[in-house]
C-alpha cells in the first residue's frame, strides 16, 4: 500500500464519507486541480495523485510497456482506489482521464459511484465518418515542439537554475511546470493519449457519470461532448460558459458550481442534457 | 499603448484566462502581418499552429496559471500569410486594474531555433544510434547464445551419431554372421537333399532286383516246372505274386519321386491332340468303371491339343482317373473335360478336368494332398493301399512339363482335379 501511495504520489485531505479522486490530464500533474479541490474539502475526502512518470511520482517505477497505452494508467486509478480500500468513488479525470476513467469503471464498476469528465473526447486524430479535430500530422507538431521546450529548456536549463543555492524556490518552481522533466515519457504519454481510440469503451460504462464540455474548446470540440454523451448510458451532457479546454483551472468557480449541481442531484438513471 | 512600448525590440501581447488577446504592441502586428484589430478580441489560439494550440492548453496556460509565469518557453505561431515561426515567449500573469491578465514577451528566435533544431537533431540521432546499438548488441548476443546452443546440440547429435555407428556396425556384424551361417545351412539342407535322392534311388534300384527274382520264382514254379502244385500252393504263389506286384508298384514310385525331386527326369515333348490322351487311357481304366458301375463323361474334350510329355500325361491322368474310381460310390459319374484358359495367370494353358461325384476331399486336407507320403483315409478307400506318393509325382511331372495340378473340393458333392499344360497349335495335317 505504501508503495503505491508513494509511487502515485498520493495525497489525502478533506473530511467526508465519500471520496472525490482527481485524475489530472496531459501535460500536468495534481497541481492543476489545487483552485477546485479546497471547495470539496468540507463534504468529501480528497484524493489526489500523480501518474507514474508524471509530476512528484516515483520515475524509476516507469513501465514502458505498461504505459504505452491508457490501460497502464486505468491500473494507476485501480492500484490507488485499492491501496486506500477505497468505495463509491467519485473519479474525476479531465481531458485524456475522462477516457482513463472510462476504462478503469469498466474494469471494476464497483468501485466507483459516479463519473466527472471534464472536456473528454475517446479519440483526438480524425477517422472515416469520425472527425476528432486533429491529422496524425498536427500531433507530430506537437511532439516535435514539447522536444523542444523539454530538451531545450528544462533538461539544460531547469537542473543549472536548480543548483542555484541562493534561489532554490525558482529552480522548484521551474523544474515542477511541466508534467514531467523527462522528455522521453512525456512523449510517450502524448501518444498514448492523442493516439487513443476508445469510442468503443464508451457504451460499456455502467456508472452514471457528468460530461462537463467548454465553449470554444478546440482540444474537444462541442460536437464531441454530444457524441460521448449519445455513447455512454446513463451520461449527464452540461456546456459551460468557460472557454478554453481546462475550466478547472480557467474558470474554476463555474466548473466547482457544476460539479457540486451534479453531485448534490439524485444519481441519474436516464441520461440528460443541460445547457448554461 | 505608448509609443515606448508599440516600438519595442519584441512583441508583446495580453490575453485574459480565458484566452481572449486584449492589446498588442506594434511590434508583434508587423511581425506577424495582422491587422491590430485582428488580433484583439481573438483567441490567443488564432496565432499558434495546431500542434501549439495543444501545448498551450496542456502546458503554456496551465504553467501560467499555476504558477503565475513562464520563462523563454519555445511556440510556434501562425502568420497571417499561414507561414509558422519560432518565438521564445516570457510570461507574467498578474492583476491589472482589477483584471487579471498574462503578459507575454515575444521573441523571435531564427538563428537560435536553427540551432536547438540541430541539437535536437544531433540528439536524436545519438538516441537512435545508441538504440541501434544495444539493439545490435542484444542481437548479436541472442545469436551468439543460439550458436552456442546449437553447438552444443550439435556436439550431442555426434555423440548419438557414435553411438548409433558402433550400433549399426554390430548390427551388421551380427547380420553377416547370421547371413553365412544360413549359407552354409542352406548348402547342408541341399547336399543331404540330393544325398537323400540319390540313396532313394538307388535303393530302389537294389530293392527291384531281388523283387524281381521273387516275382520269377513264383512263375516258374507255378508253371509246374519244379514238380507238380497243389491247389492250396497255387493258392499261396498267387498271394506271393500279388504282394510282389505291390510291393514293386511301391517301388518304382519311390524311385520315381527319387528321380524327379534329384533332377533326373527327362521330358520328350511333343504336340499331341487332348482326345487322343484321354482315347489312349481309356481301356485302363474301363474295367473297373463298368464294375463299380461308374459313368464316365468324355464328351466335352474339345479340339484342342498340348505340348507334353505323353507318356507321362498319360500316367497323371491315370492316377487321377483311379484316385476318382477308387473315392466315387456305385452309380456316381466321372467327367473329363477340357477348355483353353485365357485369362490369369494360366493364360495360354489348356487345362483337364477330372471331376467326380465322390465324396470329397475334407478343406483341412486339401493343402496336404500334394504333400508326399499323404493319403486321404476314408471308408472307400483301402487303408495300407498306394504310397501316398501318387499325386506328389503327378504334380511334380506337371510342372516339370511347364503346368500344374490344382484339387478342388465340396465335401459330399465330390473333387474336382485341373491339370493345366502348354497350349499347343495342331499341325493342320493333324486336324480331323
Amino acid at each position: 500500500m505504501d508503495d503505491i501511495l508513494r509511487r502515485n504520489n498520493v495525497k489525502v485531505s478533506g473530511h467526508g464519507s465519500e471520496t472525490m479522486l482527481f485524475a489530472h490530464g496531459f501535460g500536468c500533474d495534481q497541481n492543476m486541480w489545487r483552485l477546485v479541490t479546497p471547495a470539496f474539502e468540507a463534504d468529501y475526502r480528497v484524493v489526489v495523485f500523480d501518474y507514474v512518470g508524471s509530476g512528484g511520482s516515483h520515475i524509476p517505477s516507469y513501465d514502458a510497456e505498461r504505459y504505452a497505452t491508457l490501460d497502464g494508467y486505468a491500473q494507476d486509478i485501480l492500484d490507488v482506489c485499492h491501496a486506500l480500500e477505497l468505495r463509491d468513488v467519485v473519479l474525476v479525470g479531465h481531458s485524456v482521464s475522462s477516457m482513463v476513467a472510462v476504462l478503469a469503471s469498466n474494469r471494476e464498476p464497483e468501485l466507483f459511484s459516479r463519473l466527472i469528465m471534464i472536456g473528454p473526447s475517446p479519440r483526438y486524430v480524425n477517422d472515416e465518418g469520425y472527425i476528432g479535430g486533429f491529422e496524425r500530422s498536427d500531433i507530430s507538431g506537437l511532439l516535435d515542439m514539447m522536444d523542444t521546450n523539454y530538451v531545450g529548456w528544462a533538461n539544460f536549463l531547469g537542473p543549472a537554475i536548480m543548483k542555484n543555492a541562493d534561489r532554490p524556490e525558482l529552480g522548484e518552481e521551474l523544474t515542477g511546470s511541466f508534467c514531467s522533466t523527462d522528455p522521453k515519457l512525456a512523449r510517450r504519454f502524448a501518444e498514448a493519449t492523442f493516439y487513443a481510440d476508445n469510442r468503443n469503451d464508451l457504451r460499456h460504462v455502467r456508472v452514471p457519470s457528468l460530461i462537463m464540455q467548454c465553449a470554444d474548446d478546440m482540444i474537444a470540440p462541442d460536437h464531441i461532448g454530444d457524441y460521448v454523451h449519445d455513447a455512454m448510458p446513463l451520461s449527464t451532457l452540461r456546456r459551460m460558459e468557460a472557454t478554453g479546454h481546462c475550466p478547472h483551472m480557467s474558470h474554476p468557480e463555474e466548473t466547482i458550481r457544476i460539479m457540486r449541481e451534479y453531485l448534490d442531484a439524485p444519481v441519474s438513471t436516464e441520461s440528460a442534457s443541460v445547457s448554461p | 499603448m505608448d509609443e515606448l512600448l508599440d516600438f519595442a525590440p519584441v512583441g508583446f501581447l495580453s490575453f485574459d484566462d480565458g484566452g481572449t488577446i486584449t492589446a498588442a504592441n506594434q511590434t508583434l502586428v508587423d511581425l506577424l502581418g495582422y491587422a491590430r484589430d485582428e488580433l484583439v478580441g481573438a483567441s490567443f489560439e488564432r496565432i499558434l499552429n495546431v500542434g501549439g494550440r495543444i501545448f498551450y492548453h496542456t502546458h503554456f496556460f496551465p504553467l501560467v496559471r499555476l504558477h503565475g509565469r513562464a520563462d523563454e518557453i519555445f511556440l510556434i505561431l501562425r502568420m497571417s500569410n499561414g507561414e509558422d515561426i519560432g518565438v521564445l515567449v516570457n510570461a507574467v500573469r498578474r492583476t491589472r486594474a482589477g483584471a487579471v491578465a498574462t503578459d507575454c514577451a515575444i521573441m523571435h528566435v531564427r538563428e537560435r531555433q536553427k540551432f536547438e533544431g540541430e541539437l535536437l537533431q544531433a540528439r536524436r540521432l545519438a538516441e537512435a544510434a545508441q538504440a541501434e546499438a544495444q539493439e545490435g548488441q542484444r542481437r548479436l548476443e541472442e545469436a551468439n547464445s543460439r550458436l552456442e546452443h546449437q553447438a552444443i546440440e550439435m556436439e550431442q547429435q555426434a555423440v548419438e551419431l557414435e553411438v548409433t555407428t558402433e550400433e549399426l556396425q554390430l548390427s551388421n556384424d551380427a547380420l553377416q554372421t547370421r547371413a553365412s551361417d544360413l549359407e552354409r545351412m542352406r548348402a547342408e539342407a541341399d547336399e543331404a537333399n540330393l544325398a537323400k535322392s540319390n540313396f532313394l534311388a538307388m535303393m530302389s534300384h537294389e530293392l527291384r532286383t531281388p523283387l524281381n527274382a521273387i516275382s520269377g520264382y513264383a512263375q516258374l514254379m507255378e508253371m509246374g516246372l519244379q514238380g507238380p502244385v497243389s491247389d492250396a500252393q497255387r493258392e499261396a504263389l498267387d498271394r506271393i505274386q500279388q504282394s510282389q506286384r505291390h510291393l514293386l508298384r511301391l517301388v518304382n514310385e519311390v524311385l520315381n519321386l527319387a528321380r524327379i525331386e534329384a533332377g533326373h527326369v527327362d521330358y520328350d515333348v511333343a504336340v499331341v491332340p487332348v482326345r487322343d490322351l484321354v482315347a489312349a487311357i481309356l481301356p485302363l481304366v474301363e474295367p473297373q468303371m463298368i464294375q463299380n458301375l461308374i459313368t464316365l463323361d468324355t464328351a466335352d474334350t474339345a479340339d484342342l491339343a498340348v505340348a507334353c510329355d505323353v507318356d507321362k500325361t498319360q500316367q497323371i491322368l491315370l492316377n487321377l482317373l483311379s484316385n476318382a474310381i477308387k473315392f466315387t460310390p456305385a452309380g456316381g459319374t466321372i467327367t473329363i473335360r477340357a477348355q483353353a484358359e485365357e485369362d490369369g495367370e494360366d493364360a495360354g494353358k489348356v487345362a483337364l478336368l477330372v471331376q467326380d461325384t465322390g465324396i470329397g476331399i475334407p478343406e483341412a486336407m486339401l493343402g496336404l494332398i500334394f504333400d508326399p507320403f499323404v493319403q486321404v483315409e476314408t471308408s472307400l478307400s483301402r487303408r495300407g493301399e498306394g504310397t501316398g506318393l501318387g499325386l506328389a509325382i503327378s504334380r511334380d511331372l506337371a510342372r516339370g512339363m511347364g503346368g500344374d495340378l490344382k484339387a478342388g473340393s465340396e465335401p459330399g458333392a465330390g473333387s474336382l482335379f485341373t491339370l493345366t499344360l502348354p497350349a499347343a497349335r495342331l499341325h493342320p495335317d493333324d486336324l480331323p
